[in-house]
């Protein structure tokens, strides 16, 4: 287990040239006009207003942790804004058409589309941090998210994050862990709380019906790191929750919402809706996953084109109110340590998720330390965007990374915590290239770790 | 009517043509139905997006580059003064010689800003990497409009054909490049008003700390 943990979490970065990994091809005009036809598929004035809005000032270049950390100037938000802008002036836009190099139009062409892939896909966590501080307004992280859509409908989405998507599209959960095999870890999670002493009635219930909570889980939970189940579980029993995992549909996250499929993100979504449905649960509580949050909470909806016939919240929310309402009771000299939070962009920046991690972080951490800066402007981890995934672009990632250790180092603090398995991945790389000698964990871990039972 | 006050005014008839176009082609396009329930105020969203989000202590591409800010607000400023002051002088109306003095001063600052940031956007290599001939154009555009309105106002009517021609050659090029975000501007901000309003984000919440 050690092993498969370290091979999974601690490799060092590759040095893999990305060009070598995409094999060059000749677009069609079938799959160009596809990609074109994604501006005037339903994006409305939304789409309109932000193709339109970017003045070029280039002010946004700080805000983003791939300018901050490496200076260079391809990695400026407002260029890849320009990058999709300039698509679509050339095709709708009288300047564009008439006098492109006047507005600096562009052809969809395999240039185009191989800079599109470069520095939407390899140089982008769609973090939003350049949204908010953008001097007009403009949603680049949106149009970012609207290039990976036209390079998905032209078959371009690198091969390392499409594999993963492909895997959830498959088998349900994007690491393709066979049934049995997820079934057996949840039976020796169970057996393993049963031996402690305070959970020895405590249980992981499976495919139970009628039950108040449908939980969901990062299969990187299964995978690699059981034991951030049964944290939840013993969240789960103090608080005498009636809850249930299912077998067959847990996987929170949808990693489609990144590479820009909306037919795939679509499907993933519509499982878990399925789901809760087959269950007959009344909440889905979204488990520690900032991206897989936001593509259920916030995009799905609109993935399938009608409300939620549920309630949806997110763990965090639900650890919360659980709290609040004094069902659980956490050890206040539990951590003596200082403690910091790394904040979720997608959780926290586009999710609105911003002061319930704070508050319960504040019932039992008697030293908390913020970062700077912190909540909404908080910078990403560098591991968003499906950055994870796309191995090919380990060498880019972990130069972005020395943003996020500079922020915790100047913390002093001695464990990080963070909402998101994805940044506790990114984190925990972080932790080990920069030898920040912390530990780092999840919410749920940290509060089942000072349960009072 | 003079002759190039007729050219002043066919350049603004197509200028309101075009922003009419732009405007119409946004609201004709709607926005989408958004089917996830709502966690914050979209209204205080839209207010804060205009306001408490524009100020330079929280806009990082402002409190990072307060020298370029600051020009940028003068800038502004100094065309909106200009816009404003050739539907005036338009109608004729003189002004007393302190005020003109006083009007052409402020032109002067708000054009040298311009003259600045456009000297920035030449000489800074990500910037001038980033731009496209459109940027210069728009920026020459407007910075000759303030620098001519300014002349206009304390040297008679020596510059008056100059200025409506330059506030002309300015109408007719708004609908077509960047300074179209006049318009769009307005449209961005409510537009990221609203997405971050409907999820709670923005307004923030004051007290981040525990």
């Amino acid at each position: 287990m050690e092993e498969a943990i370290n091979k999974f979490v601690l490799a060092p970065a590759e040095v893999v040239d990305p060009g070598s990994l995409t094999k060059r091809r000749k677009l069609t005009q079938g799959e160009i006009n596809k990609a074109l036809k994604v501006f005037e598929n339903g994006g409305g004035a939304k789409l309109l207003t932000h193709l339109n809005s970017c003045v070029h000032c280039g002010l946004c270049a700080e805000s983003c942790i791939y300018y901050k950390a490496t200076g260079d100037d391809r990695f400026t938000p407002a260029r890849k804004v320009d990058l999709v802008a300039s698509v679509y002036r050339r095709y709708h836009t009288f300047a564009g058409k008439y006098l492109p190099s006047l507005v600096s139009a562009r052809d969809l062409n395999e240039d185009t589309a191989d800079e599109m892939v470069d520095l939407l896909f390899g140089a982008c966590t769609m973090c939003g941090r350049c949204t908010m501080h953008c001097s007009i307004g403009v949603d680049i992280a949106y149009l970012v998210k609207t290039g990976r859509t036209m390079l998905s409908v032209m078959g371009m989405v690198p091969a390392t994050l499409q594999s993963t998507v492909k895997a959830a599209v498959d088998t349900g959960n994007n690491m393709g862990i066979p049934t049995p095999e997820f079934v057996d870890t949840l039976k020796w999670m169970e057996d393993e709380m049963m031996d402690e002493p305070g959970t020895k009635d405590a249980r992981i219930p499976v495919d139970a019906k009628g039950r108040n909570i449908l939980y969901t889980l990062n299969p990187r939970e299964p995978k690699f790191f059981p034991l951030s189940i049964s944290a939840m579980a013993k969240i789960f029993y103090a608080a005498g929750e009636s809850w249930t995992l299912s077998s067959s549909m847990y996987d929170i996250t949808n990693y489609a919402y990144f590479s820009g499929n909306q037919d795939e993100a679509s499907l993933i979504a519509k499982r878990m809706w399925d789901e809760m449905d087959k269950l007959d649960a009344s909440t889905l509580v979204l488990a520690e996953c900032g991206h897989g949050s936001r593509a259920l909470r916030w995009e799905s909806p609109n993935y399938l084109h009608k409300t939620f016939p549920f309630k949806v919240k997110t763990s965090v929310e639900i650890i919360a109110d659980y709290l609040h309402d004094g069902k659980i009771k956490l050890d206040r000299e539990k951590f003596k340590e200082a403690v910091t939070l790394h904040d979720p962009c997608n959780l926290v920046r586009s999710g609105g998720i911003c002061m319930e991690q704070r508050y319960i972080l504040n019932e039992f951490i008697k030293d908390f330390r913020e970062m700077t800066p912190c909540g909404i402007d908080n910078y990403c981890c560098g591991g968003g965007g499906g950055q994870l995934a796309m191995s090919e672009y380990n060498e880019r990632r972990m130069k972005t990374a020395r943003v996020k250790a500079e922020q915790i180092r100047k913390t002093g603090a001695k464990i990080v915590v963070s909402p998101c398995h994805n940044c506790v991945d990114q984190l925990t790389q972080i932790n080990f290239s920069f030898k920040l000698n912390v530990q780092i964990k999840t919410l749920a871990e940290l509060v089942a770790d000072a349960l009072i039972l | 009517m003079t002759w190039y006050t007729v050219f002043f005014f066919i350049a603004f008839l197509v200028c309101m043509a075009g922003l009419s176009f732009h405007l119409l082609r946004l609201l004709q396009s709607g926005n989408n139905m958004d089917y996830a329930p709502q966690s914050g105020s979209i209204t205080a969203g839209i207010r804060y997006s205009f306001t408490g989000a524009m100020s330079p202590t929280k806009k990082e591409s402002a409190f990072l580059h307060l020298p370029t800010y600051s020009a940028g607000i003068i800038y502004h400023l100094g065309t909106f003064l200009s816009v404003l002051l050739i539907f005036i002088l338009w109608a004729d109306v003189i002004f007393p010689a302190a005020l003109s003095w006083g009007l052409a001063s402020f032109l002067l600052v708000s054009a040298l800003c311009g003259i600045g940031i456009l000297l920035k956007r030449m000489i800074k290599k990500g910037l001038r990497e980033l731009s496209n001939p459109d940027d210069y154009i728009s920026n020459v555009l407007v910075t000759v409009f303030q620098l001519l309105m300014g002349l206009t106002l304390v040297s008679g009517k020596v510059f008056t054909p100059w200025l409506f021609i330059a506030a002309a050659l300015l109408l007719f090029y708004i609908p077509l490049g960047k300074l179209k975000h006049l318009l769009y501007f307005f449209a961005a901000r409510w537009q990221l008003g609203l997405f971050y309003g409907r999820r709670g984000v923005w307004p923030p919440i004051k007290n981040q700390k525990p």
